[in-house]
């Protein structure tokens, strides 16, 4: 972006640089330095300047050196040529008495990145290692990282990288940890830093500084003990600084403790539950940002513990003024930690969000509310039922979708919430709330007095309806009603399909209209058998409590940036049991769809036949030797091992026993895809053998796509 | 515009600097802003395998860019602490540059010396280096020194085995200032329970002392008890205790003394949490009524509930009011009320409010007969407020003894506070 009066301004510092009245005096000097100096980082492209700065280089003011080196840093490399000019008195300051010299002058010319500089770093870096101020040595070690950097290629000398090795010992704690750094950026390309028994004490004997411990403890992940006892003297060093009051070395310590105790759960588990307080106490900590890592982090501790927080329930409460990404993650983590003793309490916070002004925050409470529902249906269908009173929009759009899904799987209660619907339809303007109110009426129209009342307003303004997801759910809806109703149905039905075979631009409308017309030429029965599928499905036992997970699970992504990035994905999915919605409507819920998003980028990116193919011979490979009779949960805990996670499964007992499985391929390198496997696994008893069928596959994989397709038309 | 172009940069990549453009950092404020107006803003935000992770203060986004799998939490720490030290360091300017008590765009402008310098500092390829303020200060060329001490000023801490005081401090009078400071967090639902609490304690320490003095703090033992965690039964335990480096951590495990060499001025000596049922220490009792098209009513009863003896300076009751209330009719039994329209409050202060004592406030407020079609939400009622010469926790000093080789006297002053942290209540309207 051009600066206003920029060129003016080069040219009158260009004029008062190369004023001799003002190079003799020096405070003069300085302040125009310092004046080019705010230009620059004011925006204006003071690059042209760079002679006249090199010239101001040599000076024996500090505080003028150390501005000229800004500049340069940033333009040297438009000047390569010139630059080489900088070289003999950065080299000449290398010598100076003062270590604060010293140290400036053999960073910034590290800094400067030119290759064709190399042949003169070298050597003033090589003595700078031997430096006698420590912090001249810092800067050198640094210094042969940057200069690998720049020329990755380049071998860098063997007896500089010994030399880095020894430095490993130097007294100066950052000295130390620079070295690490450094000989991980020279030997990236064999592994880095080879860690050995005692480089390793070493470095655990000197943890020092936060930052530099952060660095020891995640470059010892790659160390393995010995033996048993080896590995029991490491977690006692590491006791302490497990539980420190810094949140990112407790997060790097317990991050180290689960790579070593990979073999010993029970020893992980203690970690974990060591952990607590600090965690906690990072939860209340003055910085947001810190706080909602802190809670992103126990969400994993909670897959593996369910039980880590439950007494702990109130720190989680949300603050009136904390933003909405920490709202909805404190309600996830609520939901998670619903308990007899506590549900009344919980459930009263968690109304008290309901109204809140943000609207996703609010959504995201009316959805808690509706998970915890499954355990405990009557208190909250009282709470979801009330806030249909307030007629607040999005509120009440919240609420059918979050009932729709509740009756889904508790059918039980679908009794409240046929008789809450009644008049909701006035305050529902989205499609998503409008659908899912479209499909209980279609559900349990016989139980809702108004619903033919209520899907004739729908009808009479299917002209102007926009949504497509809407039209078609209407159109089910009317079949269904009219399968239960009639006489009070018969005439819209009509109207609706008349109007969507002969009117309607959209072809998918048409073709279901024109399906359902079809259908019901063959008689009420087919129709029936079609269109009255089930209602809900109470069989495919959704995990309500979650098994606890193996740490193994998520121990890797622990203390980066996944937990950030990612909803908790498997959370979502064990929630959304029902493939009925989801072949017809992709739900509003914000965190599912960045969640298939999320996971099935790769599939999105493929494209069909490759994805069917992928997968036809992806389940050729599959191996199903007859397994011994075992448990469900024996063969889920087996499963788990390997990590493939059950997305739900039929109550044990019942035969055909089902499950629906998927897994995900971890992050290979710098690749950011995940491929997302699905499966379902079919048991039927008798003979004791396992077969995937593949229909079932096909059918539940095309359930996906479709929700795939749906939702990559939508966000387009 | 420029202005908002003004960010601080700072590169936190794991391994190596070259591996994002810094042209990547264009795309920050457009993904923000779109993030936001979708309501899905989250402290990382990612451009292609680019992640920012920000934070804001005050009018500035202080932004870290890496293209690695980074430790979240010491990023974001990372970035507090330079908040911390780029305020710190410029409050020592001279005085004719504008002090960042307040970290903010003007004040970084004014002071981009500094920050140049603090950055390289700071951080070196990515590294975090050296983030110990007084150690710091050292490295720093302050602006209007003269151009001599400039340039001869060895930093001395370079080679110090103290890394964190410097030799050879010389003061007329040596005095050390103890400041036991404990914040009392409440969260007070509608219906009068208090939903959580804790208290925020530290001390804090201005030490003007010469040489290289040795001190050692005596603490009441039924703190220090809670401090080890030993006697779970009586004492409330104590949980994220945090002390300054220069404590010595094994000398307290062992005979829990705490014992150090005292960075010169002002420092932290230590911090803690008591995560504990606190009693809050100004209670609050509301009603507010509000008749839709025609007015709010409200009624605030504040009691102090500490002890007689103590008094509360400076209280501030802030009470929200309707953004679309007007004509506001205020009766107080003692202190002031003052309608802040910009922030929809009523604030109410009380200049002294002694322990056991009860005030009244009421407020009448006009609404317009057309109702605002937007939802509002229900802010909480907060207290500030400030109790010197007493501590909740009952921490208390026994004694601080100062060793110097030279043996000369010294005097330490001990003041205790108990303020209020985030202390909210919250209203049923």
């Amino acid at each position: 972006m051009p600066y206003l009066g920029g060129e003016d301004t080069v040219r009158e510092l260009r004029r008062a640089l190369s004023n001799p009245n003002v190079q003799s005096d020096q405070l003069r000097y300085r302040n125009t330095i310092l004046k080019v100096i705010r230009a620059m980082s004011q925006g204006v492209d003071v690059s042209g300047l760079f002679s006249d700065m090199v010239k101001a280089c040599a000076t024996v003011d500090i505080v003028q050196k150390k501005l000229v080196y800004v500049f340069l840093c940033s333009y040297a490399a438009l000047n390569p040529e010139l630059s080489l000019l900088v070289i003999n008195t950065l080299r000449k300051d290398c010598q100076d008495p003062n270590p604060m010299v010293r140290s400036l002058a053999l960073r910034n010319m590290t800094n400067l990145r030119l290759p064709s500089l190399m042949e003169y770093v070298e050597q003033p870096l090589t003595a700078g290692l031997r430096d006698r101020a420590a912090c001249v040595r810092r800067v050198a070690v640094l210094g042969w990282a940057k200069l690998h950097n720049l020329q990755p290629n380049s071998e860098i000398d063997a007896a500089v990288v010994n030399e880095l090795y020894s430095l490993l010992r130097d007294p100066d704690p950052v000295v130390m940890v620079n070295c690490l750094r450094a000989l991980e950026e020279i030997l990236k390309e064999e592994g880095g830093i080879a860690i050995n028994k005692p480089i390793t004490h070493h470095l655990l004997n000197r943890l020092s500084d936060v930052w530099g411990q952060c660095e020891v403890l995640r470059i010892l992940q790659r160390y393995r003990p010995q033996s048993e006892d080896e590995l029991f003297d490491i977690l006692s060093l590491l006791d302490a600084s497990l539980v420190s009051p810094h949140p990112q070395v407790m997060a790097a310590t317990l991050s180290l403790f689960l790579s070593l105790c990979s073999g010993l759960p029970a020893v992980s588990l203690a970690a974990l539950e060591r952990v607590r307080g600090p965690l906690l106490a990072a939860c209340g900590s003055v910085s947001r940002e810190l706080r909602f890592t802190a809670l992103c982090h126990i969400q994993l501790l909670l897959r593996s513990l369910p039980g880590l927080m439950g007494a702990h329930y109130k720190r989680f409460f949300c603050g009136y003024a904390e933003p909405a990404y920490i709202k909805q993650r404190k309600m996830q983590v609520l939901v998670e930690l619903v308990n007899d003793d506590n549900v009344t309490m919980l459930l009263d916070e968690l109304k008290g969000y309901c109204t809140d002004v943000n609207t996703d925050t609010a959504q995201a409470a009316i959805s808690a509310i509706g998970r915890i529902g499954r355990s405990y249906s009557d208190r909250c269908l009282e709470i979801l039922t009330g806030l249909l009173a307030l007629k607040q929009e999005h509120i009440t759009s919240a609420v059918v979708q979050t009932m729709r899904d509740l009756v889904w799987v508790c059918p039980q209660c679908s009794d409240t919430v046929c008789l809450a619907l009644e008049g909701c339809e006035e305050t529902l303007q989205d499609s998503q709330g409008r659908q899912a109110l479209l499909w209980l009426l279609g559900v349990y129209g016989e139980q809702v007095s108004s619903a033919p009342y209520t899907l004739e307003v729908f009808i009479d303004g299917v002209r102007s309806e926009v949504s497509l997801g809407v039209k078609m759910e209407l159109l089910t809806t009317t079949m269904r009603l009219f399968l239960c109703r009639p006489a009070e149905t018969q005439d819209m039905l009509g109207r609706l399909l008349h109007y969507c075979i002969e009117e309607e631009p959209d072809m998918c409308v048409r073709d279901q209209a024109l399906l359902y017309y079809r259908l019901l030429h063959c008689g009420i029965e087919e129709t029936q058998k079609v269109l009255q599928g089930r209602r809900s499905d109470p069989s495919l036992g959704v995990l309500i409590g979650r098994p606890s997970e193996p740490i193994s699970q998520w121990a890797c992504s622990f203390n980066t940036l996944e937990p950030l990035r990612q909803g908790t994905v498997e959370t979502d999915s064990t929630s959304r049991g029902s493939p009925e919605h989801v072949t017809f409507e992709p739900k509003p819920n914000t965190d599912l769809s960045d969640t298939l998003n999320f996971s099935l980028t790769l599939l999105l990116f493929l494209g069909d036949e490759k994805m069917e193919e992928d997968y036809m011979c992806l389940e050729e490979q599959i191996q199903f030797p007859a397994i011994p009779h075992c448990s469900p949960q024996s063969l889920q805990a087996a499963m788990q091992l390997v990590n493939i996670q059950t997305l739900a499964f039929t109550p044990p007992h019942t035969l055909p026993w089902r499950v629906y499985l998927y897994t995900h391929t971890q992050h290979a390198g710098d690749s950011p895809h995940i491929t997302l496997i699905l499966g379902e696994l079919l048991y039927t008893g008798e003979a004791n053998q396992r077969a995937v069928l593949k229909k079932a596959l096909k059918g539940f994989l095309s359930i996906l796509t479709t929700v795939l397709h749906t939702l990559s038309s939508e966000r387009k | 515009s420029i202005k908002s172009k003004t960010f601080i940069l700072l590169y936190m990549i794991t391994t190596s600097t070259s591996d994002v453009d810094m042209a990547e950092i264009d795309h920050f404020m457009p993904l923000l802003m779109q993030h936001e107006e979708e309501g899905l803003l989250c402290p990382v935000l990612s451009h292609g395998s680019v992640h920012f992770m920000w934070i804001k203060h005050s009018n500035l986004y202080l932004v870290a860019t890496t293209n690695k799998n980074a430790n979240a939490s010491l990023v974001y720490s990372f970035l507090y602490k330079l908040v911390e030290i780029v305020k710190i360091q410029s409050y020592t300017e001279p005085p004719q540059i504008r002090p960042m008590s307040i970290l903010e765009e003007e004040s970084i402008q004014d002071n981009f010396v500094v920050v140049y310098e603090l950055l390289d500092e700071l951080m070196d390829f990515g590294f975090p280096q050296t983030t110990d303020s007084k150690i710091l200060q050292e490295y720093i060329t302050q602006e209007g020194t003269k151009l001599e001490v400039a340039k001869s000023k060895v930093p001395t801490t370079v080679t110090n085995a103290v890394s964190w005081r410097s030799e050879g401090i010389k003061y007329k009078k040596n005095e050390v200032f103890i400041d036991v400071i404990e914040s009392i967090n409440v969260l007070v639902n509608a219906n009068g329970s208090v939903m959580s609490s804790d208290i925020v304690g530290s001390i804090k320490l201005k030490t003007m002392l010469s040489g290289m003095p040795e001190l050692r703090l005596g603490l009441n033992d039924r703190v220090l008890f809670a401090l080890t965690g030993r006697d779970k039964g009586k004492t409330v335990v104590m949980e994220d205790v945090k002390f300054h480096q220069c404590v010595r951590l094994s000398r307290f495990e062992s005979d829990r003394t705490i014992s150090f060499i005292p960075p010169d001025g002002e420092s932290e000596l230590m911090s803690y949490r008591i995560n504990t049922h606190v009693k809050p220490l100004i209670w609050i009792e509301s009603v507010i009524e509000k008749f839709s098209h025609s007015r709010v009513e409200i009624m605030v009863k504040a009691k102090g509930q500490f002890k007689k003896q103590s008094v509360a300076n400076n209280v501030e009751v802030r009470v929200p009011v309707p953004s679309d209330a007007d004509s506001p009719k205020f009766k107080t039994s003692t202190g002031n009320a003052k309608y802040v329209p910009e922030k929809n409050l009523v604030v109410w202060t009380i200049k002294s409010f002694p322990g056991g004592k009860e005030f009244l406030m009421r407020a009448h407020f006009g609404l317009p007969s057309v109702e605002k079609d937007e939802l509002e939400g229900k802010p909480p009622i907060t207290v500030k407020f400030e109790i010197p010469y007493f501590t909740v926790s009952g921490i208390q000093v026994r004694y601080m003894k100062i060793i110097e080789k030279s043996g000369y006297q010294a005097l330490p002053w001990v003041r205790y506070i108990t303020q209020s942290g985030d202390y909210q209540l919250r209203t049923n309207v």
